[in-house]
């Protein structure tokens, strides 16, 4: 708990810092598309975060939440080149195929004992290379299909905003499920002791394959919701959205204490990184400082090329902080028993 | 009759490529009966264990439990028929608390939501009923080797075990906490379980077994009542011939010039700082139960874990090793304990482990000199007697007794002045056993000196010249070995004997 606790200080103090930096933080329709990508990007941290606890790694996450929202175009856009069937045909479809990949990348892994990597990393091409060749590289726009206003449209109006868009409904319910799962459930107990000792796990008779694939079709099924939602947002599908997102999955379920050596971490830990991810991209659209130079008022501003920049140091410093608080405890307990073995002498 | 019997195994064989693990192997077990199971490393008693709790099938043979013929396909279908096997190797998942861990894999659970409360409750009394009175929430992390055991124990008995296998269940454990198994384990045996119990310790055996079945070679080759139990008898069956003299004979006692002094060395975690001194060609064998911190000073030594203060001198010139380079700069090697993690990389060669640390004298300029490896591992390959195909062969597939070997010819090719030998015979059979006290006797003689951390009386007794007793992290006497008894030194290790620090310190 206490890097979950110390994580969420953090978010306190970064939104705290970027509202007095500029007050358009605080601004309810910047509030609400924050907490909205938050959403988006923790539904699949989520995901990734179980297959992270058993010491695994899922690198085709990205990829699914493209091929999902191309599918969903493809099957049911009433634009030239798709095929204008219902929504729900699409959207059933596409989650059955997220699924799918699921199932045979935790096969795989589970049975052939494949290294998660190799396997996952396969998939993500594999599963990009559709997408491309169903797009055939190009763009399929969603038109008038209701999908559009799925990540808009919600409960609780505030003027012309869903304060509970369905993204973000969609979240809260993986958020209670995925809670009950894995610190609630056999199966989550299960999660984390094939992460903590997997021939432990093994010989306490613990179905350790059908645990292990259960976590990746888990991971693809979430992916493949996100894909549902950032489809709807984008309003058109190119064979390349999400990529790289599998990376962002990882870094925000590490930011929130899930650790990759497996056994480690909480769902609240994925949903706070998740927020902390968002709120630096955030941040870095809308930091200013303003000062007086000769006179004149100038305003400082981030160019967005700093980005990856600022997200890879948080990272590092998210583990560094963790890390250097765990060495300095075990010196002073060491220095500590030093200094009355001394005085024994 | 065989209704007697709660368990036969007929006609076990298994063969991996290569080797016949089993061969026509028959085992019988009635409830209530302590059944040792003895051999050599690499008999076949884990296979055969392996076997029973379900996580291998045998080629050929039958299982048959109260008389009726079974087939296990995995952990759980041997358990379902109230198998439990408690691993040497303790099977604990350190990031769950103690109640997780001794119902992990049948979780007390209501539509598959776990019922924590339950499970706590149920706990307390199975920890009960092994003498461990800590709480089930507490992390398994926190436990000491002795607890993890109790609690493995507690995890059988919670799946109501009536067979209970307990591979080498003391390796790991201290005096008092052997003497609380052994007390649950008569308790166990009173309430009709049988018990398969594995150990290398004839003094546990004698004094616990009903009945012993040796194992050699992966045939059963002999079958022992309670009152014909003798160490003479088992031996002799273990390793096919009678052994008679495992330790060289001693040498006259010596004036071993100084080259080694430890001066208030303070080991992190201990309660004091350390001093001692070694001769050249000496042998001091360190003796203590596990845990009293005779490893963690030669890692102090070595400097894998820098001391907090206190130096070392070799040859009149003081330092304070901080890594393991300062060490062996100065000739001092250390082979250690867990030679799979520690010593070796096991997937590499012979070769090329033995030229690992020495590795910047095998290039001249840029590129290794692979001919050169070979030569030198040769040598050591021929020297040491390691029985492989050649230096070319993978270390991870010798025998315990040849990868020790391996570890001191990495050392030796580098020639020692100083040798710590952390446990040099763990996992190693009887035979490649007499071979490596042979080497250190030799090594010793050719004016190396050896630190030797043993946990076997009779290895520390026969090999030393001067036996320091370790207990909780301090040195709690030194003996020389003409006054040197097991029970002089037994009771330095528990406790028992006077502070007896005056002699030779």
């Amino acid at each position: 708990m206490r890097r979950e606790l110390g994580i969420f200080c953090a978010v306190v103090v970064m939104c705290g810092f970027l509202f007095w930096s500029n007050h358009d933080f605080g601004k309810a329709a910047n509030l609400l598309n924050v907490s909205r990508q938050a959403a988006m990007l923790g539904i699949f941290a989520i995901g990734s975060s179980f297959v992270i606890i058993t010491g695994g790694i899922d690198l085709s996450v990205g990829a699914i939440i493209g091929l999902t929202g191309v599918l969903i175009a493809k099957i049911s856009s009433p634009s030239v080149h798709c095929l204008n069937h219902p929504l729900w045909v699409g959207i059933s479809i596409a989650l059955g195929v997220a699924l799918l990949i699921g199932l045979i990348q935790g096969l795989l892994i589970s049975r052939l004992k494949l290294q998660p990597f190799i396997v996952t990393l396969a998939g993500m091409l594999l599963v990009r290379g559709t997408a491309q060749i169903i797009t055939h590289g190009g763009t399929l726009g969603l038109g008038t299909s209701p999908l559009i206003n799925l990540s808009t449209e919600g409960l609780f109006h505030y003027g012309y905003h869903a304060v509970l868009a369905y993204p973000m409904l969609m979240f809260i319910g993986v958020i209670i499920l995925a809670s009950y799962l894995l610190h609630g459930t056999v199966f989550g107990r299960y999660v984390f002791a094939i992460g903590g000792n997997r021939d432990a796990a093994q010989y306490s008779g613990i179905p350790v394959d059908r645990v292990e694939t259960l976590t990746y079709v888990i991971s693809a099924g979430l992916a493949g919701v996100a894909g549902i939602c950032y489809a709807s947002y984008i309003g058109q599908m190119t064979y390349y959205v999400g990529n790289g997102y599998e990376l962002n999955a990882i870094a925000a379920a590490v930011i929130g204490g899930v650790s990759l050596r497996g056994g480690e971490g909480s769902v609240l830990g994925a949903i706070i990184g998740s927020i902390m991810m968002e709120v630096i991209q955030n941040g870095i659209i809308l930091f200013k400082w303003v000062y007086h130079s000769a006179g004149h008022r100038e305003v400082f501003r981030l160019s967005s090329n700093w980005t990856y920049f600022i997200t890879g140091a948080v990272i590092l410093l998210a583990v560094l902080i963790d890390q250097l608080a765990n060495i300095l405890n075990k010196r002073k307990r060491l220095k500590r028993q030093a200094q009355i073995a001394a005085a024994k002498q | 009759m065989a209704e007697d019997y709660i368990l036969r195994m007929r006609g076990v064989t298994k063969r991996f490529p290569g080797v016949t693990a089993l061969e026509n192997v028959d085992l019988e077990l009635r409830s209530g009966e302590v059944l040792a199971l003895m051999g050599e490393n690499g008999a076949g008693k884990s296979t055969l264990m392996k076997i029973l709790g379900g996580a291998q099938p045998p080629d050929e043979g039958e299982l048959l439990i109260d008389g009726k013929a079974v087939e296990f396909r995995s952990v759980s279908d041997s358990r379902r028929n109230g198998i439990v096997l408690v691993h040497q190797e303790l099977m604990m998942a350190s990031n769950l608390d103690v109640a997780g861990n001794i119902f992990l894999g049948s979780e007390k659970s209501h539509w598959g939501l776990l019922n924590r409360r339950a499970m706590r409750s149920a706990s307390v009394a199975l920890l009960c009923r092994v003498g461990l009175s800590c709480s089930p929430a507490m992390l398994v992390s926190a436990l000491t080797p002795g607890q993890m055991q109790m609690v493995e124990i507690a995890k059988a008995l919670s799946h109501k075990a009536r067979i209970l296998i307990l591979d080498e269940p003391t390796s790991s454990l201290t005096l008092t906490e052997s003497e609380q198994l052994f007390k649950i384990i008569g308790d166990l045996k009173r309430d009709g379980i049988a018990i398969i119990y594995i150990s290398h310790r004839m003094k546990e055996v004698k004094r616990l077994a009903d009945r012993v079945i040796v194992l050699r070679d992966g045939k059963r080759v002999g079958e022992l009542e309670h009152d014909q139990i003798t160490q003479n008898k088992i031996v002799s069956m273990m390793v096919g011939r009678e052994l008679t003299n495992w330790y060289p004979p001693l040498r006259p006692k010596a004036n071993y010039p100084p080259i080694l002094q430890v001066n208030n060395l303070i080991v992190p975690g201990a309660p004091c700082a350390v001093s001692f001194e070694a001769g050249k060609g000496e042998i001091v064998g360190f003796a203590g139960l596990v845990g009293s911190g005779r490893t963690e000073l030669m890692q102090a030594i070595f400097g894998t874990t820098p001391s907090l203060g206190g130096t070392l001198t070799v040859d009149g010139q003081a330092f304070a090793p901080r890594r393991p380079r300062d060490a062996i700069s100065r000739g001092i090697y250390l082979a250690p304990e867990d030679r799979k993690h520690h010593g070796l990389v096991l997937p590499m060669s012979i070769a090329q482990n033995i030229s690992m640390p020495d590795i910047h004298n095998y290039k001249p300029r840029i590129w290794l000199q692979r001919g050169h490896e070979l030569v030198v591992a040769k040598k050591q390959l021929e020297s040491l007697r390691i029985k492989a195909p050649g230096v070319k062969h993978r270390v991870g597939s010798l025998s315990g007794g040849n990868q020790q070997k391996v570890v001191l010819g990495k050392w030796l090719a580098m020639r020692p002045k100083i040798l710590i030998l952390d446990e040099p015979t763990r996992g190693v059979d009887v035979g490649a056993k007499a071979e490596i006290y042979r080497e250190m006797m030799e090594l010793a003689q050719q004016g190396i000196t050896i630190l030797m951390v043993s946990s076997e009386m009779e290895e520390v007794l026969g090999m030393s010249d001067r036996i320091v007793v370790m207990r909780e992290r301090r040195m709690e006497g030194v003996l020389p070995r003409d006054q040197a008894t097991q029970e002089r030194i037994a009771a330095l290790m528990t406790g028992a004997g006077k502070i007896d620090k005056s002699i030779g310190v």
